[in-house]
């Protein structure tokens, strides 16, 4: 990774902190806001880097956040950068909303569909924010802890057919 | 709106392909704008295979997940299972013992040749010739017998244990294996000179749906895709995991991008991955295929951690998150024909509609791995 693009990504994020790669895969960690992230992104994808995966995590009811997880790598050297983006928001909160990235990166169209789609994040400006696994009439976010269990769901229906 | 691109509209109807269409790869359902022959649009409907893995990977212990993982790509299941071993083994600290180490990199190889002569037979019969198909199932079938007898099934394998393998390979499995190179490796050379060099072949492939370097990184295709698109990316060689390092391949890499130079890249690999069976053969030591001492529980460590491993598709990834017990909070699966499939758009726009069947069909699409 090139000094000019390490300053540019430390510049831009709220924190940086280097990570252990033989244990856990990943290079550097850092932390973006809603307001830097597509700076970041753009620092990235300009220094040749790819959009390598965009997911997010559920936790609310830890400390009240929907976290969004991007890992940027350089398909050259292998450098992975995980970057997390806060949105706050507790249990009764339904609503969550980020900048899209699909005009930066292409690949990122589909994967906020699927974030959308399990979390019900909404990213603001995205061409075609619909479901993408789920059926386009689903009400619900799967992924989302309150959803509950399936095992849960699938004794419930079982109870119901003893009875 | 002007007359003229009213008129123009009036041209344009909707041709729904799939989720049924025999040329369709399993389940996809391609919903192209045509204006003749001419793709306008093209919008790949996925999701009629969702199986929600990555929600039971939260329902249920990492050890309870592992017969999940070959049903994710039922073609290269052997990959998708040993390379979530290998994710968990490097969060615990598991050393996997040396005989362990070889027999994995074997059956992971067969299971790449098995997966990419599956893509030559289909890809060939969705492009009008049947015969190839039945030589290239033919030779499939004896891959799937050699690991049927080892690991008992046919596709779904659940071979990988944490540490090590279920059941060490005998004599005969070398054997076999050894004698099945020596047979693919004759195959290949009739195939180059009764396909390969097929002029009608080499008419619908060469400068059909050609994905371009920019485009490829954009999306983040991966696999032998982005190898014939001019990258030498593979996660073999840029992130050794199990012990990959040890062997002497080649990536092969072509420029073209095309529709041909996938297919290029694709038997070249099966080259390659002979040769890595061949060098695993002679070097596989005796020994344990189970370390001795396992912990009870595989308790996933507090943090984040992301592993990959190259899979006959491509760059599969697993972005695990602990939180110390043996349930992982967040499971997410990258796989690679997701990100290769949402790259269709832009690559079908422009091209003819019998095209649509050799561009789809030549990056390899396997439909449960895409919905998960």
């Amino acid at each position: 990774m090139s000094c000019g693009l390490t300053q540019a990504i430390e510049q831009l994020a709220s924190s940086s902190q280097t990570s252990d790669y033989g244990k856990t895969g990943i290079h550097h960690q850092h932390v973006a806001t809603l307001e830097t992230v597509l700076q970041v992104a753009a620092a990235f994808l300009d220094g040749g880097y790819i959009l390598e995966m965009l997911t997010c995590q559920d936790r609310r009811e830890k400390d009240e956040r929907m976290r969004l997880c991007y890992t940027f790598n350089s398909l050259e050297s292998v450098d992975r950068h995980l970057v997390h983006v806060d949105l706050a928001g507790g249990l009764e909160t339904e609503e969550f909303a980020a900048p899209t990235m699909s005009a930066l990166a292409g690949g990122a169209n589909w994967q906020e569909r699927e974030v959308f789609d399990m979390y019900g994040v909404t990213f603001t400006g995205h061409p075609e924010l619909e479901r993408l696994l789920l059926p386009e009439d689903s009400d619900f976010f799967p992924l989302r802890k309150d959803f509950g269990r399936i095992e849960d769901a699938e004794n419930e229906e079982n109870e119901d057919a003893d009875e | 709106m002007s007359s003229e691109a009213d008129a123009e509209d009036g041209e344009v109807y909707s041709l729904n392909m799939g989720p049924q269409h025999p040329s369709m790869h399993g389940v996809l359902r391609l919903v192209l704008d045509l204006r003749g022959e001419e793709v306008i649009r093209a919008k790949p409907v996925i999701g009629y295979s969702h199986r929600a893995h990555e929600k039971m990977a939260e329902n249920r212990n990492t050890l309870q997940f592992l017969p999940n993982t070959s049903r994710i790509d039922y073609l290269s299941g052997m990959i998708y299972n040993l390379g979530y071993c290998q994710a968990i083994e490097k969060l615990l600290d598991i050393d996997v013992p040396e005989r362990a180490i070889y027999i994995r990199v074997i059956a992971n190889e067969l299971n790449r040749i098995a997966s990419h002569l599956l893509w030559f037979g289909t890809f060939l019969l969705d492009l009008g010739g049947i015969t190839p198909f039945l030589y290239s199932f033919d030779d499939r079938e004896e891959i799937l017998d050699i690991l049927d007898q080892v690991t008992g099934s046919r596709l779904t394998y659940c071979y990988g244990r944490f540490g090590g393998v279920t059941w060490d390979v005998d004599a005969t499995f070398l054997a076999r294996t050894t004698a099945f190179l020596a047979r693919i490796r004759e195959r290949l050379h009739m195939y180059k000179q009764l396909v390969t060099d097929n002029i009608i072949l080499r008419e619908r492939c060469i400068g059909v749906g050609v994905i371009s370097t920019e485009l490829a990184k954009s999306y983040g295709v991966t696999g032998p895709s982005l190898r014939a698109s001019g990258i030498a990316y593979d996660v073999r060689v840029a992130e050794p995991y199990g012990g990959y390092d040890r062997f002497d391949f080649e990536v092969p890499v072509l420029h073209e991008g095309d529709t041909m130079a996938r297919f290029h890249i694709r038997i070249r690999e099966i080259e390659e991955s002979c040769k890595i069976i061949e060098q695993a053969i002679e070097a596989i030591p005796e020994g344990d295929i189970l370390p001795k001492k396992m912990p009870k529980r595989f308790k996933l460590p507090e943090g984040e951690s992301y592993f990959a491993v190259e899979s006959a598709r491509g760059h599969f990834g697993m972005y695990i998150v602990g939180d110390g017990s043996d349930i992982p909070v967040k499971l997410k699966l990258r796989t690679p024909s997701f990100s290769n499939l949402s790259a269709m758009p832009e690559t079908l726009a422009g091209t003819m509609l019998a095209d649509t069947i050799a561009i789809v069909g030549s990056i390899d699409v396997v439909m449960p791995e895409i919905d998960r």
